[in-house]
């Protein structure tokens, strides 16, 4: 469903509308904080998990579903992030956690870099040339000896730390990555980049005949989704301690990322989230099933795909009146 | 007698027309007139194929046909031209007309009958549709639809970006095709032109059926308010 | 040392095989709009169809394709029918993301069948024929690949440009839905399309079979290399897809020259650096898909 903005009188943001929404995320914040007291190291790497996924899977969404920008690579901001985070911390004896920030400034540098040709291409050309690039960079680690070739890195400033240290440091972590990535997310789409965005998605020509600088509007996203998934990255190999070539430049984390948006629904912020939770859910249950496990999911997937194109989220939510991020507008349709 | 009771079409969340009623008897030309956005094209399409329609909301014969496809519809005998001619770049003139010739029905407009009524299009057979004149394009795209030998054509803005004389080429060679027999219903924004070339005419303004009557019978400031709503 | 002449035929014999992988990707991109993830996986199960067959019938895996195209044929008409024409006319996304589901199925349902092992197909005594050109030995199998390749991009190039069938492929492409105004039945001419790409990639599958063995999980990289092809060569261009394929394949083939591991990666290279120079690939029309 394609909406333009009325005049800001008639926006979505009633105010107490607005306050109640801050209050339940500051509510559930709270709770995910304690999470290290309160439960085990299982439970804590699952999250790690649970976290990281979400929020590659988040940018994902962003590049897709307001940039129209479909990535099949998208794996490649997430080697490079790891990796980033291990040779920074490995080379310069950094506190980890220190080299965090170091990892996300290598992650925008490299999205930066990346963009520059990559934006110039279009639809098929664009999907291809990402996947090919994350092969280039996969290779390339694997032939690699400074980076551990195929063996890989493995983080050694994290020894300093003992086990509930590096685990509840590491959860708080991938916890500070996902909620930020979400406010960064809400805030960039309720303000005028979303507008250009969501103008964009409609009608690219057109946009651009408005004067909607259309190419800043997708450097500007490509931007904030390379640093997210590359900051997820880093986490989730901190969580797992050691960075290989084939698994962080591997194809599964694309594959998890459209997996999530056919459950979750493109297009929007909580779409993401749905999905995510419902492959934890559908992994925790029936992973142990192995090859028909992946077999299901398919099938699933398939089935989504052709009763519920909006994803499952979609069938929820026919009218698009749920908006938990308050940045969906409305359109007067009556004459 | 192709009919349409009660139509309405929307695109999405957006209602285009509204309970709009209407006919065409064989042989006659009926003219569709109003601004920009009444729902004229919307209306052309449906009664086409090309919108999702309710089963009863057209009939023809006395038949409902509400609902069917485009090639369904042209198989009865209702084809369209569309807004803004759509012929196909990848094809010569040629190709477009024995395409649509093919997959049409059998009658007296042959692409050979077509080519040797108009002299003009024999030595344009073979370039490619789209290096043709605004003019040479729009005979081409009625000639398209001519070829499947409908009983009723719909012509969807056909003087749109038209030089004069390239209008009266049009003109010309629907009046050929009004005297082989075949209906025409006619979207117009040149409201004289329209009640000069029909029979009676419509008048829509935003997606509902104002006014309606005899063309030669028009009376000009009724047609005014209606088309503009004052 | 390898004869420079060896290795353009083998860089030859591998791009023609890139150039059929690549073939329906490209028919399907452009003239339905879709994107098949699944591409590189129904590669693979022709390659195991012909495993089947050559295992039933005791058949070379040459002679294994006149059971194994008319069921790729089949295969394909029935996927196109019942499943992919319920996206095609909706967002690329949603043809990416339903084929990305059948490749998943595609994938475990061979691993549950087949194992994981790796299997290779034998092409008999043709694997071993050469003849000589003066000094020159010249494989029968490269020549024979190379020049099916040729035939099977003439047969659809004269299939699109002559007949009616082609016209309405054409139609489609440009405009579908005044293509449906005039009559054309794109679902059908769909399901048509999806089972010829579907009976080229059976004779792709068994060719790479033979030269390369196979397994399962080996779907998404011929996908990537069929994607390759297309982009290279430039989206709407049948005959840029075959160069795009031969440049590929000619280009891995060198790279592997220089180091046995990196031949893939050179490739990939020199697909970065063409779409950097040109955007719209080699011949693309720079039409937006």
């Amino acid at each position: 469903m394609n909406t333009t903005a009325p005049p800001a009188s008639a926006l979505n943001h009633r105010a107490p509308a607005a306050a109640l929404r801050r209050m339940a995320f500051a509510a559930a914040l709270c709770g995910l904080v304690v999470v290290p007291w309160i439960s085990g190291y299982a439970t804590q790497r699952l999250m790690v998990e649970v976290f990281c996924v979400a929020t590659i899977a988040l940018a994902w969404n962003l590049l897709a579903g307001y940039a129209g920008l479909v990535v099949v690579g998208h794996q490649m901001f997430v080697g490079v992030g790891a990796y980033a985070l291990f040779s920074l911390s490995n080379t310069f004896n950094l506190n980890p956690w220190l080299a965090l920030p170091l990892a996300a400034v290598t992650s925008a540098i490299f999205a930066a870099l990346s963009a520059l040709p990559l934006l110039r291409l279009s639809g098929p050309y664009l999907a291809v040339a990402t996947w090919v690039l994350a092969e280039v960079l996969r290779i390339g680690a694997l032939n690699s000896p400074w980076l551990g070739a195929g063996g890989g890195l493995p983080l050694e400033a994290i020894r300093e730390f003992d086990r509930a240290a590096r685990n509840a440091g590491t959860y708080w972590a991938s916890l500070a990555v996902f909620a930020g990535s979400l406010l960064a997310a809400s805030m960039m789409l309720r303000g005028r980049l979303g507008l250009a965005l969501m103008s964009v998605r409609d009608s690219e020509p057109a946009a651009a005949a408005a004067g909607v600088h259309v190419l800043r509007a997708k450097f500007l996203l490509w931007l904030a989704a390379g640093v997210m998934t590359g900051l997820a990255g880093s986490v989730s190999y901190m969580s797992t301690l050691q960075v290989t070539p084939d698994a962080s430049f591997g194809m599964n984390w694309t594959a998890v990322a459209l997996f999530i948006t056919i459950l979750g629904g493109i297009g929007t912020l909580e779409g993401p989230l749905l999905g995510t939770l419902l492959y934890f859910v559908l992994r925790e249950l029936f992973a142990g099933y192995g090859t028909w496990y992946f077999i299901g999911l398919g099938a699933l997937a398939m089935f989504v795909m052709l009763v519920a194109p909006g994803g499952m989220w979609s069938l929820f939510n026919r009218r698009g009146f749920l908006d938990v991020f308050g940045i969906r507008r409305r359109m007067d349709t009556h004459p | 007698m192709l009919c349409a009771t009660r139509l309405s079409a929307s695109y999405g969340l957006f209602q285009a027309l509204f309970n709009v009623s209407l006919t065409v008897a064989p042989g006659e030309t009926v003219a569709l007139i109003g601004s920009n956005g009444a729902g004229k094209t919307t209306l052309l399409r449906s009664l086409a194929g090309a919108l999702p329609t309710a089963w009863m909301s057209i009939s023809l014969d006395g038949q409902s046909i509400g609902g069917s496809s485009e090639r369904e519809q042209l198989r009865r005998g209702i084809a369209l031209v569309p807004e803004g001619r759509r012929l196909f770049a990848s094809l010569t003139v040629h190709e477009n007309l024995l395409l649509a010739e093919h997959n049409g029905r059998p009658g007296n407009w042959s692409v050979m009958r077509v080519i040797s009524e108009l002299p003009t299009l024999a030595n344009l057979l073979e370039r490619p549709s789209t290096a043709l004149s605004g003019g040479q394009q729009q005979i081409v795209a009625i000639a398209r639809a001519l070829v499947a030998n409908p009983d009723y054509l719909l012509c969807d803005e056909v003087s749109l970006g038209l030089s004069p004389l390239a209008v009266d080429d049009v003109y010309a060679l629907l009046a050929k095709v009004r005297r082989n027999g075949t209906a025409i219903v006619l979207v117009e924004q040149n409201v004289r032109r329209a009640l000069a070339e029909s029979d009676r005419y419509y008048c829509l303004r935003k997606g509902q059926l104002v006014l309606d009557g005899v063309s030669a019978r028009a009376d000009r400031h009724a047609i005014a308010q209606a088309y503009f709503g004052v | 040392m390898i004869s420079i002449v060896e290795t353009l035929m083998s860089g030859v014999m591998l791009g023609a095989l890139y150039a059929l992988f690549g073939l329906g990707l490209s028919l399907s991109l452009g003239v339905m709009r879709m994107i098949n993830i699944a591409h590189g996986d129904l590669i693979v199960l022709g390659a195991y169809l012909a495993v089947l067959v050559t295992g039933r019938t005791g058949w070379s895996a040459l002679a294994s394709l006149l059971i194994v195209m008319p069921l790729m044929f089949a295969v394909g008409w029935l996927m196109q029918s019942l499943m992919l024409n319920r996206v095609v006319g909706r967002d690329a996304m949603a043809s990416l993301l339903l084929t990305f589901g059948l490749s998943i199925v595609l994938q475990n349902l061979l691993q549950e069948i087949f194992t994981a092992n790796t299997r290779s197909l034998e092409a008999g005594d043709l694997a071993l024929m050469s003849f000589q050109i003066g000094s020159l030995s010249i494989g029968v199998l490269p020549l024979a690949t190379a020049a099916a390749t040729v035939a099977v991009y003439a047969l659809t190039g004269a299939l699109v440009a002559r007949t009616h069938w082609g016209r309405q492929v054409r139609a489609v492409a440009d405009d579908p839905g005044a293509a449906r105004l005039v009559g054309v039945n794109d679902r059908r001419l769909f399901a048509a399309m999806t089972g010829l790409v579907l009976a080229a990639i059976s004779l792709a599958a068994v060719l790479y079979g033979i030269r390369t063995p196979f397994s399962p999980s080996a779907g998404p990289e011929r996908l990537l290399f069929a994607f390759e092809a297309v982009v290279l060569g430039g989206l709407g261009s049948l005959w840029g897809t075959f160069f795009g394929g031969l440049i590929l394949g000619l280009a891995q083939v060198l790279g592997q020259q220089i180091n046995t591991g990196l031949g893939a990666f050179f490739g990939h290279l020199v697909f970065l650096v063409v779409l950097i120079a040109r955007p719209q690939g080699l011949f693309g029309n720079g039409s937006k898909p």
